[in-house]
């Protein structure tokens, strides 16, 4: 008995000054892969030159048919933003952990570096990415599909709590398909239904961010998004250990 | 052996359940009352109801023994969790049909993109996700774990699945509560020039009018994007404190009702065709009851089956490589 107690204050106590370190090894793990990012800029191109090439091709022929008043355009315009963010998330985010496993350095990363950090410095990589794409593929729909938001604090908002609601099931999931074969068509099917009901929702909540809607009609689907990030990331937190250590 | 222990006993359940089945169809085309306007349609409603529910509860199974997997690491676990997932696949299957059956019949259409018609096509998803992610994985325990993990993350998402996103649409063609003939949903109160919403119908009450001990309510009725707009005139009689004219929305068959009348307004209700009698409400209930159990029963059956024959492959296996 008095062992136990023993045992389990010292794990109390251990996981007390293990708080710290896992927060700084994260942030070692997040500046180790933004240099590396910087230094081969892969996923930097892959969303960008994505986002723009989904942008153009539906605007070539979308652009000079959606009239600015019409009821339609601010629906198309929210789904083609939402479009374009997750399936250039599918093809940049992945590589997060592949590319760990593809140099085996992977092992390396697992000996030295709690799971949590791993996770933690991967998915702020991924939020950090996310919201630069979100600022290009609103600036590309702005300048091409003529894209106006009557109430831009609500969009930002909106691309906020589903960014990080996208970042946390995309890290994930990349985590998943890196031990896994045919791994980016494999990425986008166990993607997408997870994905879903957050991408339903974002392109509502965005719809009424363009339409200038009022914060109390839009709440239910901010709640729903904030619902969602905090449900994934709960869950991307729990699980990802499971899947480190497969 | 494994799958010779508790012989006799699975042999009459399974008897037990064969024979439960057969009652239960028989009780859907005999004993059932044709729904009022739905003719024989109606009936697949027995069918449907069951294999919807228990896609659902294999989903919950799928993810109970994948945290039991993850926990424990026993083989057996994981077993269960495939043979969880491989049957509700197949039930998702059965009720997408049976319901897409019903809903051109009833709806017009295959498929309308309805909340609950979304989340049983998102499930049948994920199940196919699960399936391609464990084919692409070679080695057994790293399938079995990621497996696990992925059952569980989509499984975070059912409560906002079922809960958030239904709640996000308007409409929903799905008469939750007016199914069963004769049961009722809520309704709403509306004054004179009042605006609701009943089922996916739009309702606006333009005036109220009183003649005798009839009241009738003129209500201006459309469907989504004021699709099939028309001016509904339901009626209530005040002597004996009941609807009387029931008239059905457009293109519906469902009806809209005035359930009663005070100073403030009236209270309006949408209702499923059916017979309001009693015998049949008897009837109805307690085969849908009986086709759930049956159904359960025999979901069980084939779940056990199931793990029963994946752990005895998991065995030959096991023994051809030693």
């Amino acid at each position: 008995m008095a062992e136990e107690i023993e045992r389990r204050t010292h794990y109390v106590e251990r996981s007390r000054q293990q708080a710290a370190p896992t927060l700084r090894a994260a942030w070692a793990v997040f500046r180790k892969d933004v240099r590396s990012e910087l230094r081969t800029r892969y996923a930097l191109n892959a969303l960008a030159m994505f986002a723009l090439s989904v942008v153009l091709v539906v605007s070539f022929y979308l652009g000079p048919r959606l009239a600015p008043r019409d009821v339609l355009t601010p629906p198309i315009q929210a789904a083609l933003l939402w479009i374009a963010l997750f399936f250039a998330a599918l093809s940049g985010l992945g590589r997060a952990f592949v590319h760990e496993e593809e140099v085996q350095t992977a092992t390396l990363l697992r000996l030295n570096t709690p799971p949590l950090a791993v996770f933690v410095g991967k998915w702020l990589l991924n939020v950090l990415l996310l919201a630069l794409l979100s600022v290009v593929v609103t600036v590309l729909l702005g300048l091409f599909l003529n894209m106006r938001s009557a109430n831009p604090v609500m969009l930002m908002a909106v691309l906020l709590l589903g960014g990080l609601g996208l970042a946390a099931t995309v890290t994930l999931l990349a985590a998943v398909i890196a031990k896994a074969s045919a791994r980016s068509a494999l990425f986008a099917a166990l993607a997408f239904p997870v994905i879903f009901p957050q991408l339903v929702i974002a392109m509502l909540a965005t719809e009424q961010a363009l339409t200038g809607a009022t914060w109390r009609m839009a709440l239910p689907q901010l709640q729903g998004l904030g619902a969602y990030a905090v449900a994934m990331t709960t869950a991307a937190l729990l699980l990802f250990p499971y899947v480190w250590e497969a | 052996m494994i799958w010779a222990r508790s012989q006799p006993i699975a042999t009459v359940a399974k008897w037990a359940v064969t024979l439960w089945m057969l009652a239960v169809v028989a009780a859907m085309f005999l004993w059932v009352p044709p729904y009022e306007g739905l003719g024989n349609t109606g009936r697949i409603v027995m069918m449907h109801v069951p294999t919807a529910w228990l896609s659902t509860f294999a989903f919950a199974i799928a993810a109970w023994y994948s945290i039991v997997y993850l926990r424990r690491r026993r083989a057996q676990d994981d077993d269960r969790a495939l043979a969880a997932t491989e049957l509700g696949f197949l039930f998702s299957i059965l009720a997408t049909v049976t319901g897409s059956m019903f809903a051109k019949v009833v709806w017009g259409s295959w498929w309308n993109w309805e909340p609950r018609e979304t989340s049983i096509l998102i499930l049948l998803l994920i199940y196919g996700a699960y399936f391609a992610l464990r084919s692409a994985i070679d080695d057994v325990d790293r399938r079995r774990q990621l497996a696990a993990v992925y059952a569980l993350f989509a499984f975070a998402t059912a409560p906002l699945l079922t809960y958030v996103v239904p709640r996000m649409y308007e409409n929903s063609l799905h008469p939750n509560c007016a199914f069963l003939p004769g049961s009722q949903c809520e309704g709403i109160s509306l004054g004179k020039s009042g605006v609701g919403q009943l089922g996916d119908q739009r309702v606006q009450v333009l005036d109220i009018v009183r003649d005798g001990d009839v009241v009738t309510a003129v209500v201006d009725v459309s469907g989504v994007g004021f699709s099939n707009r028309t001016t509904l005139r339901p009626t209530y009689n005040l002597a004996a404190g009941r609807q009387q004219e029931t008239p059905e929305f457009p293109g519906s068959r469902f009806m809209l009702a005035l359930q009663s009348v005070d100073e403030t307004g009236v209270r309006l209700n949408i209702q499923a065709p059916g017979n309001s009698s009693q015998r049949g409400n008897v009837a109805t209930r307690t085969t849908l009851l009986a086709s759930l159990a049956g159904f359960t029963g025999l979901f069980f059956w084939v779940y056990n089956l199931r793990t029963t024959l994946l752990q005895l492959r998991r065995r030959v296996e096991a023994q051809g490589l030693s």
